[in-house]
């Protein structure tokens, strides 16, 4: 068995996925894994990310697949598990293999390696609707929106273009805690994400002056819309779950 | 006019307060529908299936931002909270800070756009150019290219309401009561025709700019994301059939996106008001939009649900599970062979898993395990349907044992972990294995033919 030792990222695994096929392995009889856990038997094989093999597998899945199914394959592999290479690599075999055309290569659900990536995707996809729902922007007194979010899935890089287009003329920084990665928009210009050295950024923020008034306004119009005849908690948390609501000002106290 | 005069030294916080509490029994807040880029110059853009950016202790979604532009109303409807002999604080928004604060409430991305209703203040012309006025600012002055959403004033001037179709994505025009007889009694100073004219206007304006969209693409768009009503459900007393009744005439005649049903909250107390001591009617709410689901998208007519002899929905299963056993002569149906329409039909299908199902079974035959992977809901559907002509468990396709096993937790069949497991068998069991040994019984036993 070959066991290809991926990173965890999509050019190392896309890499992986290459190099696969360049070096004519048996696709049964090949791994891709993320951690270092020792599998008997094996040929292991270090995948260190290649962007040229990278860009010609994203190539070849949006012509083979459609642009709609590529996006949910590189989303597949944003989620935080160990099995997401090994999901993703051999539903883009048997894809490739069935000749799925554009828009079908998640059709065959009852497949289990095709239900497991389209699985991934979906809780990605969830997770990225989320975060443009629940995400919360404060402005800081030099006028950067800024907005803190701690995600299931290393979803800034789908959520930053909604944002772009939605804010052009705004300066904005998302930053994910828990990846330690910033995503920043400069008015009128590209958004590029960042690696953060240090967090300390976030303990230095300051309001501006108007910024505490405009949480109170939206605490007070959160509170008054609720219609207390219709209280229900359960309903809130199916929808609302309890943690975005650390991010969300309608939530923090006065 | 003197009450704009001490509107106008009201702190904003206080107007928020009273405009949002006057509007909360609204229900129409989504932003769905319509789809469409950021300018680059100005803020905001639309997402066809919308975004909800909150959820309220009522678990209703905050999606706008949902409020009136005034409370100071010459009308007297007698369930609504602000009718004119009701004692409570008025408030009247300015224009701009109407646009200040759905600004400002936008780049936080605490809302997707402004939903924009209204008291009416002196006539309902005078309202309507209001709303205008204030919808032309925020799209001109401060450049927003997100939702809005805005009611049309009964009684409005038709070019008015033309203005604002041009401004706005969704447009509503509240029926409020299902019924004429309803609204005379309920709401004197309205009438089922002037509700029902400009609501067929904003239909005739959105058909006509499709025309001229496909003449030339850049015409300015006419209420984009369509039109929507609400009615408010257990203030008359009309039964489900002819809610629903309406709700399917005004989705075939006046072509509306949505029909929203509002569960009455007695707020004014009035003497000709149901008291409602069990709180407003929160399950019958429910089943209608779970009834108008499936008239919108499941390919059912009102009266496949309901008619004169059962004009209520079942309190005790939905209405497609009701039809269900009503209807045992469709059933069961064969996932691997079935059309949509009739995969659409079973209890425990949804919309995706039946176009699931049918890309799926391109590939091969699916058996009950997929189908739990397709999303499936097998406790609800498995009496209804065969996998290649085998049933999921021995079950009997009879109305009586259904409903039981739908409806009591205890009897329904058992599910383990893995999805399935039989209950233990026992000696003592309560069900009858054994019946009395009968004549013939005995005289083949006698024979040896036994």
């Amino acid at each position: 068995m070959t066991v290809y030792r991926c990173e965890d990222t999509l050019e190392s695994i896309f890499t992986a996925i290459y190099r696969a096929y360049e070096e004519k392995r048996d696709h049964e009889d090949t791994l891709l894994c993320l951690t270092d856990d020792p599998i008997l038997f094996s040929e292991d094989v270090a995948a260190e990310a290649d962007e040229e093999r990278a860009r010609k597998v994203m190539n070849t899945l949006k012509r083979r697949f459609g642009n709609e199914d590529c996006a949910s394959l590189c989303m597949a592999l944003a989620a935080e598990d160990t099995d997401k290479a090994q999901a993703v690599y051999r539903t883009v075999v048997k894809g490739l293999r069935a000749g799925s055309r554009p828009g079908r290569l998640f059709d065959n659900l009852a497949d289990n390696d095709i239900h497991r990536a389209f699985a991934l995707a979906r809780g990605v996809s969830r997770e990225v609707g989320h975060q443009k729902e629940f995400l919360r922007f404060q402005e800081l007194d030099n006028g950067v929106l800024f907005s803190g979010i701690g995600p299931k899935a290393d979803v800034l890089t789908f959520i930053m273009p909604h944002f772009a287009d939605r804010l052009p003329v705004e300066n904005f920084v998302i930053y994910d805690e828990k990846r330690n990665l910033f995503g920043i928009h400069p008015a009128g210009r590209d958004w590029y994400l960042l690696r953060g050295e240090e967090a300390q950024e976030t303990l230095r923020l300051r309001y501006s002056q108007e910024e505490l008034r405009y949480q109170e306004l939206f605490r007070l119009f959160y509170h008054t819309i609720a219609i207390q005849e219709r209280k229900n908690d359960k309903l809130q948390k199916g929808m609302l779950p309890l943690r975005f609501r650390e991010y969300m000002v309608e939530f923090w106290k006065a | 006019m003197e009450y704009l005069m001490t509107g106008q030294e009201m702190p904003l916080e206080d107007k928020l307060q009273v405009l949002t509490d006057a509007a909360k029994y609204d229900v129409a807040c989504t932003s769905s529908g319509v789809e469409r880029k950021g300018n680059g110059k100005g803020m905001g853009n639309c997402v066809a299936a919308g975004i909800c950016h909150s959820f309220s202790g009522d678990g209703r979604c905050i999606s706008l931002l949902k409020i009136l532009l005034t409370n100071e109303c010459i009308y007297d409807c007698k369930y609504c909270r602000n009718r004119r002999s009701n004692d409570i604080p008025r408030a009247t928004f300015t224009p701009e800070e109407i646009c200040t604060l759905t600004m400002e409430f936008y780049r936080r991305n605490y809302i997707e756009g402004l939903f924009l209703s209204s008291g009416i203040i002196g006539n309902p012309t005078f309202t309507m150019e209001l709303i205008c006025r204030t919808i032309w600012l925020l799209r001109n002055k401060y450049l927003f290219n997100g939702y809005i959403h805005v009611k049309a004033i009964p009684g409005a001037a038709p070019e008015v309401i033309e203005q604002a179709g041009f401004l706005a994505d969704r447009m509503s025009v509240n029926l409020e009561l299902p019924t004429a007889e309803g609204l005379r009694t309920l709401a004197p100073n309205k009438h089922r025709k002037s509700i029902l004219t400009p609501m067929r206007q904003i239909q005739n304006g959105i058909q006509a700019n499709r025309n001229d969209l496909v003449l030339y693409r850049s015409a300015p768009k006419f209420v984009a994301g369509g039109q929507s009503t609400q009615m408010i459900v257990g203030a008359t007393p009309e039964s489900d059939y002819q809610i629903i009744n309406v709700a399917e005439n005004l989705y075939r005649k006046f072509d509306l996106k949505r029909v929203f049903y509002s569960a009455f909250v007695n707020v004014t107390g009035d003497k000709s008001l149901p008291a409602l001591p069990g709180g407003p009617p929160l399950l019958r709410e429910h089943r209608l939009y779970q009834a108008d689901w499936l008239l919108r998208f499941y390919g059912f007519r009102a009266e496949e649900l309901l008619d004169e002899r059962h004009p209520y929905f079942n309190v005790m299963l939905d209405p497609k599970e009701d039809w269900a056993v009503r209807h045992l002569e469709y059933f069961p149906v064969e996932i691997n062979r079935a059309p949509l329409e009739e995969l659409l039909r079973v209890p425990g299908v949804g919309v995706k898993s039946a176009q699931r199902i049918v890309a799926a079974r391109r590939s091969g035959r699916l058996d009950f395990p997929d189908l739990k992977k397709i999303g499936v809901v097998l406790k609800r559907a498995l009496y209804f349907i065969t996998c290649s002509g085998r049933l999921m468990y021995p079950v009997k396709l009879e109305e009586d044992y259904i409903v039981r096993n739908l409806t009591s937790p205890r009897d329904r069949i058992q599910f383990g972990s893995d999805g399935m497991s039989y209950r233990q068998m026992s000696l003592f069991d309560d069900a009858n294995f054994m019946r009395p040994i009968g004549v013939t019984e005995q005289r083949q036993t006698a024979l040896g033919q036994l």
